[in-house]
């Protein structure tokens, strides 16, 4: 064994089997230059200004706020499985909590880096705490994203400190022991912000009064899409999580959680996934019967452009929706393993086409008679950064897999 | 943000928006504050030795944590739940009553009967003086053979029960050796010495959770049950009956010596 590869060895949880240090490094060549590309493109970004993106002042939100949307609703596994396990005492999920931790860690963290290249004047990003539009969605959801990276930042330490050579330094070990017993409290947090800022993120959309499209009635201050983002991204959350732990599973060759754990995930999924689709459906049939015509918008005016027509109401609600929380639901196809990762996959491209719809489709229809439909191809600097978002994330759950205990499972002989 | 920062506004959505995030952010920062003062608080009422071996203990795997009664042949099976601190065992009497069935013969390695062991394989002896000796015992030297280089605390140092009391490099591996006692050091030896500290401990010490007569053999005979499992990963063995050649590291440098370090000295 090399030296380089003994101080490796030396990182890695006593009796875990992992990867040669080669291996790992080849695996993380790939995912290291897809992010210094992404950096490179915002470096221009930052540098040029937005003009090397293709958005423009009618095309304002484009692939990055459908990233920074779907990634957060895709970390919602974090909050839940940390809600779950800490508020509701469901202690079967604990095998998972770690990773929920870092997923949500990696989704929320990406998405800010791509918000803080989004703004466009990212030395001026202060400015959203210090002047603050409180009647504006966006800023509840600064607020709230900014508070909960915190909480999650303080959620991961004790991941952290647990490696096998930080946790021979003594303040850390006790700073972990120590932390540990807070952890409830901040789930507690975390739950709270967690709750309203997907709710904002749906009500950004929904208090569009100028995109009908968007527009929804609701309940006091809050659209409909308020709580429709805070149900789907409860359902996405551990079918996130499930298909991560999979994957991992299926790179590594190990077993890191038991099937039941699974199978509680996925129920829960199931669950919250049903409730959705079910308010999704009285969602839409009342915008399309009486929001929508009270603005002198029929269907016609939003399902007639190819090709963002009906087919993508009827995917995200039918077989990305109904579908799997019928797979995850109903006993005979949850005790298949391949049927729940499937659901669980079908899940997360379902909340993903939600959002996309939500995102692109909105600023797309045109509002006026004179208005024409608009088109937006992302530019190559906005693909780069997307992708960027995506290397840091599997680099810092790599990353944190060979070199932290992620599963209880995979404490030592 | 403030009520003197332009924008603001005396309106209720202001206040409520406001004071919510406040509590929250608050909420947060308390929380992690609370955990650097109680951390710092454990550094300062000397507790932090005993919290880290608490979590060390933790993490050892269910065969490293078996209860000296086991050991010794008094119980069948029995994990240990108090971070192996006997002090606070309450079944401690009860099962130290019952007769112990370990032959002296089955250590594998040398002991006395004289001295008192710690699990993480150092000795103690109690001087005329009321101070004690600590040195490392026989399978910890049968291990380590000679160390290229010992780090002993200074004369005057405190050294905390469980805390880490000396480090020695070995073939490149830093040994950490737990201290089995609390107290002032008043004199330090080596590996060429008779002993590696002398302290003073602040009180007459409860000695309870150092093991002694059969107790020794017993554990010492898991020990190198131990750590012939732990030498013959993906080898061949051969049947156990014989002793502990010195001076192992050299002899055998492909182990996995930081595994077996780690086990030897608990140090996880």
């Amino acid at each position: 064994m090399s030296e380089t590869a003994l101080v490796d060895r030396r990182w890695i949880e006593r009796g875990a089997e992992r990867a040669s240090t080669m291996r790992f490094l080849l695996w993380l060549f790939p995912w290291v230059c897809l992010l210094l590309l992404g950096v490179y493109a915002a470096g221009l970004c930052f540098y040029y200004g937005l003009n090397q993106t293709n958005m423009d002042n009618r095309f304002a939100f484009g692939l990055w706020i459908f990233l920074d949307l779907t990634v957060i609703a895709l970390g919602a596994g974090a909050f839940f499985t940390g809600f779950l396990v800490y508020i509701l005492k469901q202690q079967d999920l604990k095998p998972v909590l770690n990773s929920a931790v870092v997923i949500g860690l990696t989704c929320y963290s990406g998405a800010v880096a791509v918000l803080m290249v989004d703004v466009g004047q990212p030395l001026r990003a202060w400015f959203t705490f210090w002047y603050p539009n409180t009647h504006s969605m966006l800023t509840e959801v600064t607020f709230c994203i900014s508070c909960y990276l915190l909480v999650l930042v303080l959620e991961y330490i004790p991941v952290l400190v647990k490696n096998r050579q930080l946790r021979r330094v003594p303040s850390f070990l006790v700073f972990e022991h120590q932390a540990h017993k807070l952890v409830p409290v901040l789930a507690g947090v975390g739950a709270f912000l967690s709750f309203f800022h997907q709710g904002s993120l749906g009500g950004l959309y929904g208090v569009l009064r100028g995109r009908p499209f968007a527009y929804r009635q609701g309940f006091m201050i809050w659209p409909s899409t308020f709580f429709l983002f805070i149900l789907s991204a409860i359902a996405v959350g551990p079918s996130f999580l499930m298909l991560v732990v999979a994957t991992a599973e299926k790179i590594t060759g190990q077993k890191l959680v038991d099937f039941r754990v699974y199978r509680k995930l996925g129920f829960i999924s199931g669950v919250m996934l049903a409730i959705y689709v079910a308010a999704k459906a009285i969602d839409t049939y009342v915008w399309l019967n009486v929001t929508s015509p009270s603005m002198g918008f029929g269907p016609w005016d939003y399902y007639s452009y190819w090709p963002l027509s009906s087919t993508f109401l009827f995917t995200a609600t039918v077989p990305l929706g109904l579908l799997p929380a019928i797979l995850f639901i109903v006993p005979r196809t949850a005790r298949h393993r391949g049927l729940l990762l499937l659901a669980a996959a079908l899940t997360c491209c379902g909340v993903a086409l939600n959002r996309f719809v939500m995102t692109v489709q909105t600023l797309a229809l045109p509002t006026l008679p004179f208005d024409p439909f608009l088109k937006y191809t992302p530019s190559w600097q906005e693909v780069a950064t997307f992708g960027a978002v995506v290397a840091y994330g599997v680099i810092v759950y790599s990353l944190s897999y060979r070199y932290l205990p992620m599963f209880e499972a995979m404490k030592g002989e | 943000m403030f009520p003197w920062i332009d924008g603001f506004h005396w309106t209720p959505t202001h206040i409520i928006f406001l004071s919510l995030f406040g509590a929250a952010l608050s909420a947060i920062l308390a929380t992690a504050a609370w955990g650097l003062w109680r951390t710092l608080g454990d550094f300062r009422k000397h507790l932090a030795a005993a919290t880290c071996w608490r979590e060390n203990f933790g993490e050892l795997p269910a065969v490293e944590k078996r209860c000296r009664h086991e050991l010794a042949g008094r119980l069948p099976s029995r994990q240990c739940d108090h971070a192996f601190d006997c002090r606070t065992c309450p079944n401690y009497d009860k099962f130290a009553a019952l007769p112990a069935n370990v032959p002296a013969s089955r250590a594998g390695v040398s002991y006395s009967d004289n001295l008192l062991y710690h699990r993480g394989h150092t000795w103690v002896r109690g001087d005329w003086d009321g101070t004690f000796a600590i040195g490392l015992d026989e399978f910890a030297k049968h291990l380590v053979g000679s160390p290229e280089s010992v780090k002993l605390p200074e004369v005057c140092d405190e050294v905390e029960s469980e805390g880490i009391a000396w480090t020695m490099i070995k073939n490149g591996h830093k040994i950490r050796v737990r201290s089995p006692l609390a107290g002032t050091v008043i004199s330090t030896g080596g590996p060429d010495s008779d002993f590696y500290l002398k302290i003073l401990p602040h009180s007459q010490p409860n000695l309870r959770h150092l093991l002694k007569g059969p107790e020794v053999a017993g554990w010492l005979a898991a020990e190198v049950d131990r750590l012939q499992m732990q030498m013959s990963k993906g080898k061949a063995t051969l049947a156990d009956g014989g002793t502990m050649m010195p001076d192992l590291m050299d002899a055998e440098p492909g182990s996995d010596w930081d595994a077996i370090l780690e086990s030897t000295f608990i140090d996880r």
